[in-house]
């Protein structure tokens, strides 16, 4: 065999979100069909966090999805598998070192990148945002295999570009992160991982002292959303309400701040166990996602005539309390399950 | 969810590529479909583009005056800030501000023009002109 080129048999299936999308791919290698909505509802993937004091590409940062690498690290943890993760590199040559040694072993390798430089992904998408994931399996010479959830089809990047965007900067900058599966045990209590990522999930969500975690988050940024056109002006307004649609609706999602996802893992969980509460709460979590989906549908709306809202942003407010409440409710119900 | 694309995006190159997405329809299934983006989407993405392109065309203009250096026009064409682009440049975030000075600009050593240059993945030749 030709030594410069390593192919591995990898399966590349896309998914709405990125990191549960290849924990669920790195599954799948190990030859157990772990579904997306599964590694994300066990792996915590929901989360909701709004900073206003700090500024990510000029508006105030909204994340409605968790800390980078915790949907691998804790679906790895509480499913029992002996998984490594490498947080930091300081230099980039041993970062790729590292990845060509993996893939001489013949294991895919994930690894956090910035978005910013990434040549094949679509040009729309091409912000400053550090927290996408990739999983690399195979090289030919200079050139790498990349299986990217966001695209359709398998993607190259050479070893410049690489290096590039393992070691973009900025907030919540990669610095060369790399995750892998070493073992997997071949019976896997699903059961137990589950109960532990929903508790875990309810937490985060509602349990969380620091108001701006959670629901009590969503309140606080339904509560400045009335204020800014007062306090920035209308131009400056659209643009904060664009940037809760754009992290709520674009950046590797699969709609709705993924609570479509959510709700899809509780109904399969739920089928699974056969357990009826499990299910009604699935029902609860994609009623609120379709309100989510309305909301970008009537916040749209507003961002095109910028100067000239046409909805009110008090009732645009109003909306994300109801929409609160509405998850509050679906958390609360969830706390009471026992499995 | 849209078949084909549709015209809201104003830069061609735009909206090219298929992604999945869920859903939930009032029976209670929830379904992926492969798609383009639908209209509100295309139109928050293009707020933000819009945006950038107001801050960089501005920034140029500013350079084309003899305002600023060039670093500042590529710093907005990369959508970074100061400090991100000492972070990157591995330049102290004073210096680098101080380094928007045109007559500054004008007289910086090849050595710190190729750490900007490399910065912004650029040659040194392309930094020293705005095309």
């Amino acid at each position: 065999m030709d030594p410069k080129k390593i192919l591995i048999n990898y399966a590349h299936h896309q998914a709405g979100h990125c990191e549960s999308g290849a924990t669920s791919n790195l599954f799948g290698f190990y030859g157990h069909d772990l579904s997306e909505p599964m590694a994300f509802g066990i792996g915590n993937g929901l989360y909701f966090s709004y900073i206003p004091f700090l500024k990510v590409q000029y508006a105030p940062m909204i994340s409605f999805r968790n800390l980078p690498n915790v949907v691998f690290k804790r679906s790895a943890d509480y499913l029992g598998i002996d998984a490594t993760i490498i947080k930091k590199f300081k230099e980039p040559k041993a970062a790729m070192l590292a990845l060509d040694r993996n893939l001489e072993k013949g294991i895919p390798t994930g690894m956090q990148v910035g978005c910013f430089n990434l040549t094949f992904f679509p040009p729309e998408y091409r912000m400053h945002y550090n927290m996408h994931n990739i999983v690399c399996f195979g090289k030919e010479g200079d050139i790498y295999h990349i299986s990217d959830t966001v695209m359709e089809t398998p993607q190259t990047l050479t070893y410049e570009d690489l290096v590039r965007v393992r070691y973009a900067k900025g907030p919540f900058a990669p610095n060369g992160k790399m995750y892998w599966i070493n073992s997997i045990p071949k019976e896997l209590d699903i059961k137990s991982a589950v109960k532990k990522g929903i508790s875990k999930t309810v937490y985060e969500m509602t349990k969380i002292p620091f108001p701006l975690i959670g629901v009590r988050g969503l309140r606080w940024m339904a509560k400045d959303l009335k204020k800014w056109p007062v306090k920035h002006g209308y131009e400056k307004a659209s643009f904060y309400l664009g940037q809760i649609l754009r992290m709520n609706e674009d950046f590797g999602t699969g709609g709705a701040g993924f609570r479509y996802i959510y709700g899809s893992f509780l109904k399969e969980s739920g089928e699974l166990f056969n357990n009826p509460e499990l299910l009604e709460t699935s029902d609860m979590m994609g009623k609120t996602a379709n309100k989510w989906r309305e909301f970008t549908y009537i916040g749209a709306r507003n961002c095109r005539n910028r100067s000239k809202p046409e909805e009110d942003y008090s009732m645009l407010g109003n909306m994300l309390g109801e929409i609160a409440s509405m998850e509050e409710n679906v958390y609360k119900k969830l706390d009471k399950i026992l499995l | 969810m849209d078949e084909k694309p549709n015209p809201v995006y104003k830069d061609e190159r735009y909206g090219q590529s298929r992604e999945l997405s869920y859903s939930y329809d009032k029976t209670g299934n929830y379904e992926k479909t492969v798609g383009f983006h639908g209209e509100p989407d295309r139109v928050i993405i293009q707020q933000a583009w819009d945006h950038f392109n107001e801050r960089i065309t501005e920034a140029k203009e500013k350079v084309l005056a003899g305002k600023v250096s060039p670093i500042a026009y590529y710093m907005e064409k990369n959508l970074v800030d100061t400090l991100s682009l000492s972070m990157l440049a591995g330049i102290s975030i004073w210096r680098v501000k101080w380094h928007f000075r045109p007559r500054v600009f004008n007289r910086l050593k090849t050595k710190t023009l190729e750490k900007y240059a490399s910065a912004f993945n650029i040659t040194v030749e392309e930094l020293k002109k705005v095309e």
